[in-house]
């Protein structure tokens, strides 16, 4: 069950995702028009509203919003003034960009960088050991940086 | 024969020598901190040793059914096509973490995090098995194995003459697993992942809120079914390798991850067949027990951090209160002894109606604390309560690290990596498992493979690769 309000107004439907909206009581604001619509939840259920309160001020937006009629325009979570932020999805190592780290979280090093220097032997086969100091002896003087400078863990 | 006048230390019960006494009078904790000692693994025997195992798997449920081996102390191959590697090197969640490389000759293409924990210990070669060039390896390796794991759509590798009924004529002691989707069957060409496990073996129905609460049928983050399947392989393995030793024969497992995901419905089956009643989700309540469930909580533990999993979803917690006196102290620590009054049984808690006012009244009294400040105000009063951990939380947890259950792998290749992986799984006291290495790069041991072990000379192993063959 997902509760909406339909702004008849605009027709954009404003979807309240059923989880925050359990218990609830409040005024949202419509995500494409200016209207704000009171509404009181209980138990999942629609039991008051929505009413129109033209002028007062919204204490929440909808956290997604699309037009049915206008071919499904959707106006993403995330959306500035129009729908709520998207809390899952504030850092820019979950936008889908490879996160390239020399150093783990406890600060040693960890091979995760590119371009790799080439260590094959014949046929792509690759030694047991990854030499950091002769292969990549930046990232070596960087860890003994960081050694001093107390910022490796033991744990 | 033995003389009865002379009594022997080794005939009494109980210890039989001086070592073995002191051990006797260690207290319990203590003996298994011993026996077990996290950090040691290395210094102990591998019950696997000797057994050879090749991997022709993808993704993580086949894979790990190979790696359990691997960790056990198999000598285990995997396979795979050259110059890309397994798809799951490419695979991994959306935050890209990449540890790099994949090969060399692709030096900006990294494997994902993804791949981990799934292939921890083997070698990595690489082959073309469509090819007919590469069949006389690929034969070679099996006569020198003592077993397979593939998983590829049925019938796949019988077209490519290397299935069960191929193999065995080479290899009679050879024991093959298949594991995929659906098996043979009206649905032998249906694929398979972990979510499609979870749904169709009626899994996800069970799991999640019910619709009454807003709720969906829901399947498990992570990808449970494939590290379950994995497992339920390897234990089939094992049994086969028993059966081997007495036997003298192999054997193929065929295994259905849309089948397996079923064994994990409990109850749910006999319940339809014995009532004709279909089982419903109930999210974080119990359906036998009231109170038994998760709560969320007002406040976080961590207001202050910029992650919003601590920042905003660091509180829930788990509250167990079922019987009557605890249940009657619970209703009196919230406040509500009016509950307590209304529903002094247990079959009067778990109805529908008690529990939906119960929880509520629970989650309007831990509305303005912290998941921390319920857990500490249920404990003190002797009531079972829990925080649900996050991964940070399960890190810093003194009991798991005690225990090396999450622990730190300074990888040969890959260097500083926290894992779980064989360390998750149950403790052995004489022949542990253990984590060499998490993974290595695509074709990373093809010399180890085709020239030290089966002898082919470098010559053709440099053919092979100029000819993308390996
Ligand atoms: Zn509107």
């Amino acid at each position: 069950m997902c509760d909406i309000i339909w702004c008849k107004d605009c027709d954009t439907v404003n979807y309240l995702d059923p989880y925050y909206f359990w218990n609830w009581e409040g005024k949202i604001k419509c995500a494409g028009c200016e209207n704000v619509y009171y509404i009181y939840m209980i138990q999942g259920h629609m039991y008051k509203g929505p009413e129109k309160k033209a002028g007062e001020k919204p204490d929440i937006l909808p956290v997604y919003a699309d037009k049915p009629n206008d071919g499904y325009e959707q106006i993403l979570p995330g959306t500035p003034g129009k729908t709520r932020p998207y809390n899952c999805l504030p850092r820019h190592i979950y936008l889908g960009k490879a996160d390239m780290v020399k150093f783990s979280a406890r600060g040693r090093p960890v091979r995760g960088w590119r371009p790799q220097p080439p260590s094959t032997g014949v046929a792509g086969s690759c030694g047991f050991t990854w030499d950091i100091q002769k292969l990549s002896p930046e990232v070596w003087q960087e860890y003994q940086e960081k050694i001093k400078k107390g910022e490796v863990s033991e744990w | 024969m033995k003389d009865q006048r002379v009594t022997r230390i080794e005939d009494l019960p109980g210890p039989k020598s001086q070592g073995e006494l002191e051990e006797m009078k260690m207290p319990y904790e203590e003996y298994c901190r011993k026996v077990f000692s996290p950090g040691q693994e290395k210094t102990k025997p591998e019950s696997l040793k000797g057994i050879r195992w090749l991997s022709t798997t993808m993704y993580i449920f086949t894979p790990h059914s190979v790696a359990n081996l691997a960790e056990l102390g198999a000598e285990c191959i995997k396979v795979e096509m050259p110059r890309m590697g397994d798809p799951m090197r490419h695979t991994s969640p959306f935050n890209e973490c990449y540890l790099y490389p994949l090969h060399d000759s692709r030096p900006m293409t990294g494997t994902g995090l993804g791949f981990t924990n799934a292939n921890s210990n083997e070698y990595y070669i690489t082959m073309d098995y469509h090819v007919p060039e590469m069949k006389e390896a690929f034969y070679r390796l099996v006569k020198l194995s003592d077993g397979l794991t593939e998983c590829y759509r049925p019938g796949t590798f019988d077209r490519w003459k290397q299935s069960y009924r191929y193999l065995q004529e080479l290899n009679p002691r050879f024991i093959y697993v298949w594991g995929g989707g659906f098996g043979y069957g009206p649905k032998v060409f249906g694929g398979s992942y972990d979510i499609l496990g979870q749904a169709h073996a009626g899994l996800a129905s069970v799991t999640g809120f019910h619709e009454d609460f807003g709720g969906h049928c829901t399947k498990h983050s992570n990808w449970c079914i494939d590290w379950y399947s994995g497992t339920q392989i390897t234990v089939a393995i094992l049994a086969a390798l028993y059966w081997r030793r007495k036997t003298g024969l192999g054997t193929m497992i065929e295994f259905s991850q849309v089948q397996a995901a079923t064994r994990c419905l409990g109850y749910t089956v006999p319940l339809y067949g014995r009532f004709g009643i279909v089982r419903q989700r109930w999210g974080n309540w119990d359906t036998q027990l009231c109170v038994h469930g998760i709560i969320l909580c007002g406040k976080s533990d961590y207001p202050d951090e910029p992650n919003p999993q601590l920042k905003y979803e660091a509180r829930y917690a788990v509250v167990s209160a079922f019987n009557d006196p605890d249940f009657k102290e619970l209703c009196a620590i919230i406040g509500r002894n009016d509950l307590w009054d209304q529903y002094k049984t247990l079959q009067d808690r778990v109805r529908p109606q008690a529990q939906i006012a119960i929880y509520k009244a629970l989650e309007e009294w831990a509305a303005d604390k912290t998941r921390s400040q319920v857990v500490k105000t249920l404990t003190d009063a002797g009531l079972l309560a829990m925080p649900v951990m996050n991964d940070k939380e399960v890190y810093e947890c003194e009991h798991f690290r005690q225990r090396g259950t999450i622990r730190w792998l300074d990888d040969p290749v890959f260097g500083d990596l926290l894992i779980q992986s064989g360390y998750s799984c149950g403790l052995m006291s004489k022949t542990p498992r253990r984590v060499n290495w998490l993974w290595r790069p695509v074709g990373a041991d093809n010399v180890k493979i085709y020239h030290e072990m089966l002898g082919y000379p470098m010559s053709k192993i440099e053919e092979w690769y100029e000819k993308n063959l390996i």
